[in-house]
């Protein structure tokens, strides 16, 4: 049987693309990114996926800012924002920040660790397809970047204000934020789906 | 148009690419039936795909204006409390000659989700009304649309930093306003919006001549 591959933007039907990795293929059509191949995607992602995982720990444990208005000292960590917003009878907004900036960053990291786990050491799981769809789904509401330019807003808006310091808790944070974006550049979905394929039907 | 011939698509061939894994499949073997890779749903085109993004665009419309004349945070100081709107806090950032930052949230809470409600409207008409557009054009407005969605949380998120760490009751706190649960639920309805459109039905109805 003649294998086709067909756009997602535009719906254009192409035959099988290959890319070299370092380069990449558009969709002749509407310019689609069609294939981005990426040096060892599985190696990166699944040792990233690590890394991020346990710098989850200090990023949501440890104070991240601090601040001192008319001698009142004041820490708050990641989950503070979720608890004032809880305080003040905010629920849908607290659910909302709780879920993109603390959640949904941790359900994605821990996706892309048991996928890549499993295709790198080659174990079969029929879950693999199920956690990939949903990493794909959920990728789009995981908003630590976002999170990360609130915190400088914040903190210019502060400034003026009062005495700021930061604590440990935002240089584990901001190294949570580089490996979240190196993963998303490394993870190579397409070849991710080839794997999957090959276990279903060798 | 940027496509003088027309162009083999999978629909008009008889195949169906699943929405998940990218697998395309003929249209005979895939009626009502699960992608075999991924067991996703196979749709050729995303399900009711204009109708819902009609309905997510409608309410986000709706909750645009709640989001804009209500304050989105209570800033009290030494007893004295004062209203702040989105607009508000913007030319309050100007006054203090923090204009970077004003621009930034200009741009992240006003701009952003106006453009994307305007876009997605665009989007909408053109598919409803079969308009002949420069598909190429309006697929990469529609990948801008999808990509900054969600970039509009930052209002958000900068309040619940704020509201955690300014609080000293008596003498600063700060208090959501009921502006910024309406203005949350047009970042998350637009992004919903977004992410059931499918840029497909933009090419679908285009005619082409040689």
């Amino acid at each position: 049987m003649v294998k086709f591959e067909a756009c997602p933007d535009c719906d254009v039907l192409l035959n099988p693309i290959s890319a070299e990795s370092g380069s990449k293929v558009s969709c002749p059509r509407c310019g689609y990114t069609l294939e981005r191949p990426r040096q060892q995607s599985l190696e990166r992602t699944l040792l990233l996926s690590i890394t991020g995982l346990i710098l989850f720990l200090p990023a949501n444990l440890l104070p991240m800012l601090g601040i001192q208005i008319f001698g009142n000292r004041h820490e708050g960590s990641l989950w503070s924002g979720v608890f004032a917003l809880i305080n003040q009878d905010m629920w849908a907004v607290a659910l909302l920040v709780l879920l993109s900036s603390v959640i949904l960053p941790i359900v994605n990291m821990s996706l892309a660790f048991l996928v890549s786990f499993h295709l790198y050491f080659d174990k079969p799981n029929r879950y693999l397809s199920f956690w990939l769809r949903w990493f794909q789904h959920l990728n789009e509401w995981a908003m630590l970047e976002v999170f990360a330019l609130s915190i400088i807003v914040a903190c210019v808006k502060l400034s003026s204000l009062a005495d700021l310091h930061f604590g440990f808790g935002l240089y584990a944070f901001t190294a949570l934020l580089l490996v979240n974006a190196m993963l998303a550049n490394e993870l190579d979905e397409r070849l991710f789906w080839r794997l999957i394929a090959r276990q279903v039907d060798p | 148009m940027t496509t003088k011939r027309p162009l083999k698509t999978a629909l008009n061939q008889g195949f169906i690419r699943c929405h998940d894994c990218g697998e395309v499949i003929k249209i005979k073997a895939a009626q009502h039936q699960s992608c075999r890779i991924c067991h996703a749903k196979l749709n050729a085109r995303k399900p009711e795909s204009l109708q819902r993004t009609t309905a997510l665009v409608i309410s986000s419309f709706c909750l645009y204006i709640p989001a804009n004349i209500f304050p989105i945070m209570l800033v009290t100081e030494l007893g004295r409390g004062e209203p702040h709107t989105i607009i508000g806090g913007i030319y309050a950032l100007i006054k203090s000659d923090m204009i970077p930052i004003a621009l930034l949230v200009l741009i992240a809470s006003i701009l952003v989700p106006l453009l994307k409600l305007v876009g997605l409207s665009i989007l909408i008409f053109c598919v409803y009304y079969q308009w002949q557009v420069n598909a190429r054009l309006l697929t990469i407005m529609y990948r801008v649309v999808a990509f900054v969605g969600r970039w509009s949380m930052l209002d958000i998120f900068m309040i619940s930093i704020l509201i955690a760490l300014v609080d000293i009751r008596g003498v600063a706190q700060v208090i959501a306003g009921p502006a910024a649960t309406a203005f949350a639920a047009v970042v998350v309805l637009t992004m919903l919006a977004a992410k059931f459109f499918d840029p497909r039905l933009i090419w679908d109805h285009q005619h082409y001549h040689e």
